[in-house]
């Protein structure tokens, strides 16, 4: 059995039919070919899976594709390029050395794209409490909290529209 | 009707209900329940990793209306069972009321799962590292439950049976919890103990609701989870506080009966003779913030 879902995925409309438990993240990768949202640990765990739904960051592994809603908005890595404010995030981390062997990048950012979006704060603890969810396990972090803060010094721009 | 356990997400079903009415009306009739799925932050893991079985069938309560939103009713906080991590620690009533319940929500996982999980879900789930039970439980609130014929209180109390065994009928959905104010004079605290302070299931965790004036405890609950089958009430160390002086000789005399009381067991995440240890640690840390101005 399958159901019908219309959403906004990256500014762009799709109409959907899929299993309804089927998890969301396979539909991203699988079904529309959107690799850059990663599978690390399948189980909730690490944050290398993260998309923004209707504003807020999920975790595409747990998320059957029935319950993004209908007519929902829907964010992933691919999705920032198209917008000011990632692109400034993806220069911020590559001027600050954010990334390295890269895998948990694609959910890092999105996680970052949504703190910033809804609070551009440069505060470390309200950045690393927003990242918690996302395990980088060659940075140790300092590198992607300072992206993260020069980015939200820029972040105006992505207000402006 | 088939009754194979499917072996994929692709081959189960799931049903959508757009109000709690319709949602009453399938979890009614055996033909058409199902396993009601909220977040799914633990469902969607226990199937994948084969821990439960997979159901052929879902009933999605995500998001369903009359199961949000958090209000007050006179002396109690009245929140609706879809109401998730991060609405309860964003919200002023929660933080205000039942602090440490606010508090809790905020160490549940990282910010996708508290975005995705909901109070219900995890009252349902039961495991007794669950990090919202405790201060549940302090409350001394209510659970309703209801099928499509009625509604049905129970106390948070009595509402977790034994290991992940709740009082549920196959007919009913959690609905919401009726929770008592904590008093203006009271406090709460919350403290949980783990590998990490985000993304960590609990080694032990507890919250404690009391009242200290002039140097004496007038009240005094606390809930310990992660140490026995269900997070439990440390009953007889209430009974043993009231009372008495918050000197020195009580603190020292409570950390031990703690940890006479406790029974907790060895497993993958901590051992037992920690786990006794740090529960009477905690609790006496507990009263010792009575020390200090609120």
């Amino acid at each position: 059995m399958k159901i019908k879902r219309t959403w906004i995925i990256n500014g762009e409309k799709l109409e959907a039919e899929v299993p309804p438990m089927r998890r969301f993240l396979d539909v991203l990768r699988e079904d529309l070919q959107l690799k850059g949202t990663k599978e690390g640990c399948g189980e909730g765990e690490c944050g290398a899976c993260t998309v923004i739904v209707n504003g807020e960051t999920v975790l595409s592994c747990l998320l059957a594709a029935g319950q993004v809603p209908d007519g929902a908005t829907v964010t992933t890595v691919e999705g920032l390029e198209k917008t000011l404010g990632g692109k400034v995030l993806q220069a911020a981390y590559i001027e600050k050395g954010a990334a390295q062997c890269g895998f948990c990048i694609p959910g890092m950012i999105v996680s970052s794209y949504a703190l910033l979006s809804r609070n551009p704060t440069t505060d470390a603890a309200q950045i690393r409490e927003a990242h918690a969810g996302n395990i980088c396990r060659c940075t140790g972090y300092d590198k992607i909290v300072e992206a993260i803060q020069s980015a939200a010094e820029q972040w105006p721009v992505e207000a402006k529209g | 009707m088939s009754t194979k356990t499917p072996t994929s997400f692709e081959e189960m079903d799931c049903a959508f209900p757009s109000s709690l009415a319709e949602a009453l009306d399938l979890m009614a009739d055996e033909s058409t329940r199902g396993r009601p799925l909220a977040g799914g932050t633990d469902l969607m893991v226990q199937w994948e990793s084969g821990v439960v079985n997979r159901p052929e069938r879902s009933i999605s309560v995500k998001g369903l209306p009359e199961l949000m939103g958090i209000s007050e009713a006179g002396d109690e906080l009245v929140i609706g069972s879809g109401v998730t991590h991060m609405q309860l620690r964003s919200s002023d009533l929660v933080q205000k009321h039942v602090p440490s319940l606010a508090e809790a929500a905020t160490t549940v996982g990282g910010f996708q799962i508290q975005t995705m999980g909901t109070v219900g879900g995890s009252v349902a789930n039961a495991s007794p590292a669950g990090d919202l039970a405790p201060s549940l439980l302090i409350t001394e609130g209510r659970v309703v439950v209801a099928n499509r014929e009625r509604e049905r209180e129970i106390p948070v109390t009595e509402f977790w049976q034994g290991y992940r065994k709740i009082d549920l009928q196959p007919d009913e959905l959690i609905i919401r919890f009726h929770l008592p104010k904590k008093s203006a004079e009271s406090r709460e605290y919350w403290r949980k103990l783990g590998p990490r302070r985000a993304q960590a299931i609990s080694k032990v965790m507890g919250s404690c609701r009391g009242q200290v004036l002039d140097g004496q405890i007038q009240s005094f609950r606390v809930a310990i989870g992660s140490v026995a089958a269900t997070c439990v009430r440390l009953t007889g160390i209430e009974e043993w506080l009231l009372n008495r002086p918050l000197n020195e000789s009580t603190l020292a005399e409570v950390e031990k009966r703690v940890t006479e009381e406790v029974q907790p067991i060895d497993d993958i995440r901590s051992t037992a003779d920690y786990r006794r240890w740090v529960t009477g640690r905690m609790v006496r840390g507990f009263l010792e913030n009575w020390l200090e101005p609120a």
